[in-house]
């Protein structure tokens, strides 16, 4: 019987390895992951790498550095880096691959290792799998002592980083913005003081020393961490935009001008609103657990909606089966979103540009462009797991709600007009979650009824 | 060569072949049993110029990091200059990253405690029982400590050390033509300027590009010296150098690029340190006799070991000794700069005597004590070593003997010295006495014994 604790504190699976460090993510977890990621490369490509600045990282990368030469890969050590900025480096630098060191938006303790392809994207799960199958095996392809890689370290990473960003947005024209920014002693600081000084821009920035033990706050990007800091400043400070990153600037949060800490679901709705009429592509790639928004905003500029199960690799699948021009844009209702003129990575500072580009262009305020969506409410809520009661559980809640429209893609939706709820076994923690949203007031009936509907078979 | 001994993993540390043999996970684990056992402080970690030491690098830092421990790493670096900052800075120990004199495809882990020792035989399988237990400290996001470097004082340290015990400006004074073979390994840029601006010698070097590999069997014998005996007669040197990959050993050639034997060397060594401090030598059981006359000339006593630099050093630690080594291997170990095999004190040891006597190497090696060696090795059976030792020990009723490490048999004008080895299926034989004839005979004696109860091959090196 596997103890709560170990299975909260350690996770290997398609999206990486993530867990705590000391407790559960281990050195020879590390050392054993970079192998397997060496082995599983095609040989003789360069590997960039870069970690966010949790303290473990230190470790990590030693371990990754390792197991990366040990394989006969040359590695492109990036340092402290945005994971943004690792997968662009990857297809400048023309490597076989990457990896980000980093838990993102977990807390201190955690760390992670992602996996990049050639293109800088996230491996696909057929990848991933086979990444795994390595791993597992423990069958590595150590290479002879005079085949053995080496490191170089890249310090221009960032600048050739902002060169791309440039190119696709007018930074010129953001500059009249002042811009607040909770980089939540992350990686965001370091591409935003450069933008700063490169092109004029005003980000003006908290929480912005690098830090390894404790961060400000939770670095997560919801409404309820925009609501701590960055938030009660807006006014005081009078910005016109306010954003916050994780600790990988791959996610943002937004704050808009008059003080409101703005919901993570509408991110992907707003940036919608933004490219689907800039075009070509129709498609939006969303998770079935996010706003129902995106649907009416996506009627407004005749694109469409392809709901996908929860989890990085479900998005990234998806989008292997389109056409590149036909996608405007895929994400999660968390922050993070992929645009296809960026390759389709996960970035918040590309994401945070393209909200200022949509101020600029369309001349008016986050908040009136918000107020101008119709109103939402979303309730969410999480019941510790029991895992063999599960599929009962979804039986029961399938039956009693069969007047809506049943999806099973991932856990059980029902949608009615209007109204939709989701339960479904989350990928990262044993628990449950509940997801319930109403266009309009919050719908707090249903979702008090299904909390203790789940709560019944814990 | 047999399979087994690609890998090694005992109470002297791992070593072994990199890539399917010694990998990156074995020296992570390894490195985090040694921070475990050190506990959570600084670590130095220094390498030698394998191309397999960076990658080793990163995962021993990974596995120290993950005990909770900081890394200091001090790059390439000689051995006994990486123990020296050790002791010096009081870290909690240190880690060399070098196979010494293996081959390339080799490498290994040395450590050392908080003073640049080697462990000793008591902590030694301490920690290994640690390693094979996995019980190892996992640090959390708060206990990891940072990696720093210092690449420069370490090599400060180890030549301030050693000119506090050399008259250096009469070195200088001299301007010796010195020829040096570094092998392209960590001695390569620090004993350049050791020789060069240190000593003041007008230096002339080969092989000290420490991003080009081996360019010779990496061990300095006389056998695998050809290169530094030519350059030594080309331009005229009044001595030649040569370290193995780590700089811990030392061979040298004389003006006429004869190369020394190892033993001669240590025992000039060990006439120059009694030289200047009282007191007793160690070295091992199968050094020449010539340290015992040189020691008798200044009145002092010699302590034998079994083989290995541990033993010697522990022996020099029990008994206080001011000097030591082991002759055939080339290693100088003089406590007064560090109780480690130094070649720079070596070096600078034999150049100072030059300086005051105004004698040619030659000169110097030719008046030491006139001994004959042969070494060898036989393969055996496992399981027969023991009849054999008896054996031997039968055929020799009156002679003194000692049992310390394998059979050595003291006659009256020489002596005998069978041992099994420790990374090989054979045993070593050493022979010494006054004359060639005499040691020939005693050989063959002893040969003819193996040969009369069974033990199959022979394979004499020269």
């Amino acid at each position: 019987m596997i103890s709560q604790q170990a299975a909260k504190s350690l996770r290997i699976s398609h999206v990486g390895l993530r867990g705590v460090v000391g407790s559960a993510l281990t050195a020879s977890h590390v050392l054993d992951f970079a192998a397997a990621f060496g082995t599983f490369l095609e040989p003789g490509g360069a590997v960039v790498i870069g970690r966010d600045p949790r303290a473990s990282g230190v470790m990590m990368r030693e371990g990754l550095l390792a197991g990366l030469l040990a394989c006969g890969h040359d590695v492109i050590d990036l340092g402290i880096a945005p994971t943004p900025v690792i997968q662009h480096s990857i297809r400048r630098r023309d490597a076989s691959g990457g990896v980000s060191i980093g838990a993102s938006h977990n807390s201190a303790e955690w760390n992670a290792l992602k996996f990049f392809g050639r293109e800088g994207t996230y491996l696909s799960t057929a990848e991933a799998g086979e990444l795994l199958d390595i791993y597992h095996l423990k069958k590595f392809a150590f290479v002879e002592w005079n085949q053995i890689g080496r490191v170089t370290e890249e310090t221009r990473a960032i600048d050739r980083y902002l060169d791309d960003l440039a190119a696709n947005y007018d930074f010129p024209a953001l500059r009249k913005f002042r811009v607040l920014v909770d980089c939540c002693n992350g990686t965001s600081s370091l591409i935003l003081r450069r933008a700063n000084q490169r092109f004029g821009t005003a980000f003006i920035l908290i929480n912005e020393q690098i830090e390894g033990v404790s961060f400000a706050h939770e670095p997560s990007t919801t409404r309820d961490a925009v609501a701590l800091q960055l938030a009660p400043l807006m006014q005081p400070l009078h910005a016109d935009a306010g954003f916050l990153f994780d600790v990988d600037s791959d996610r943002v949060a937004l704050a808009a001008e008059d003080g409101t800490p703005v919901s993570e679901e509408v991110v992907l709705p707003l940036l919608a609103d933004y490219l689907l009429p800039r075009g070509p592509g129709k498609l939006i790639i969303a998770n079935i657990s996010s706003t129902a928004l995106l649907e009416e905003i996506a009627a407004r500029h005749g694109g469409r909606v392809v709901r996908v199960p929860v989890g990085r690799q479900a998005a990234i699948d998806a989008l292997s089966t389109y056409r590149p021009e036909q996608i405007a844009l895929a994400g999660e209702g968390t922050g993070a979103v992929m645009m296809p003129q960026f390759r389709f990575v996960y970035d918040g500072i590309a994401s945070m540009l393209a909200v200022l580009s949509m101020l600029h262009e369309s001349g008016r305020t986050l908040s009136q462009i918000l107020n101008s969506y119709p109103k939402y409410s979303i309730l969410k809520g999480q019941v510790p797991l029991v895992t063999q009661r599960i599929p009962a559980l979804l039986m029961d809640l399938r039956a009693r709600y069969s007047d809506g429209q049943v999806s099973v893609l991932d856990g059980l939706r029902v949608d009615w007009p209007g109204r939709w709820f989701h339960v479904r076994v989350s990928q990262t923690e044993p628990i449950v979650r509940v997801i319930c949203e109403q266009r309009g007031d919050p719908p707090r009936e249903l979702f008090d009824a299904l909390m203790e509907e789940v709560r019944s078979f814990a | 060569m047999p399979r087994e001994h690609l890998l090694k993993i005992g109470v002297s540390g791992i070593r072994g072949v990199v890539g399917d043999f010694l990998t990156p996970g074995l020296a992570c684990a390894f490195a985090q049993a040694f921070g475990t056992y050190v506990g959570a402080g600084r670590v130095v970690v220094g390498r030698d110029t394998r191309s397999s030491g960076e990658m080793l690098h990163h995962a021993v830092a990974c596995g120290l990091l993950a005990a909770g421990c900081e890394v200091v790493d001090v790059g390439i670096l000689p051995t006994p200059t990486i123990q020296i900052y050790v002791g010096a800075t009081r870290t909690r120990g240190g880690i060399a990253i070098t196979a010494s004199h293996n081959p390339p495809e080799y490498n290994a882990l040395k450590l050392f405690n908080s003073e640049g020792l080697f462990f000793n035989s008591y902590e030694r399988g301490e920690l290994l029982d640690l390693y094979h237990q996995s019980d190892f400290r996992r640090a959390t996001n708060e206990e990891i400590r940072r990696a720093t470097a210092d690449y420069a004082t370490p090599t400060r340290l180890h030549i301030e050390r050693v000119l506090r015990h050399v008259n250096a400006a009469r070195i200088r004074q001299r301007h010796f033509r010195v020829a040096l073979d570094a092998v392209n390994g960590a001695g390569s840029v620090m004993t350049v300027g050791f020789l060069r601006d240190t000593l003041g010698c007008e230096l002339h070097a080969i092989s000290i590009d420490p991003t080009k590999p081996f360019p010779r069997i990496a061990e300095p014998r006389p056998d695998t010296l050809g290169d530094l005996s030519n350059l030594v007669r080309s331009v005229g040197a009044e001595v030649g150098f040569a370290q193995d990959p780590d700089g811990d050993r030392l061979a040298v050639a004389d003006e006429t690029g004869r190369v020394l034997d190892n033993d001669d060397v240590l025992a000039l060594a060990v006439d120059a340190a009694l030289r200047r401090l009282p007191g007793d030598v160690v070295v091992n059981l199968t050094t020449s006799s010539v340290i015992d006359e040189v020691a008798a000339t200044h009145g002092r006593r010699v302590y034998r070991t079994p083989v290995g630099e541990a033993n010697v050093v522990e022996m020099m630690q029990a008994t206080g000794a001011v000097i030591g080594g082991e002759g055939s291997n080339g290693g100088i170990i003089f406590p007064a700069v560090h109780l480690c095999r130094d070649s720079y004190t070596g070096m600078a040891f034999l150049l100072e005597r030059m300086a005051e006597t105004g004698e040619t190497m030659s000169a110097l090696a030719g008046r030491l004590p006139r001994f004959y060696r042969k070494l060898g090795k036989v393969s055996y059976a496992h399981g027969r070593l023991g009849p054999l030792m008896q054996a031997l020990e039968e055929s020799f009723p009156d002679v003194q003997t000692d049992r310390s490490d394998g059979l050595k048999l003291i006659l009256p004008g020489g002596w005998i010295h069978v041992r099994a080895s420790n990374t090989e299926p054979l045993l070593r034989l050493a022979a010494e006495a006054r004359s060639e004839g005499e040691v020939e005979e005693l050989y063959a004696r002893v040969l003819r014994l193996f040969e009369e109860s069974g033990t199959a091959l022979f394979d004499t090196l020269a």
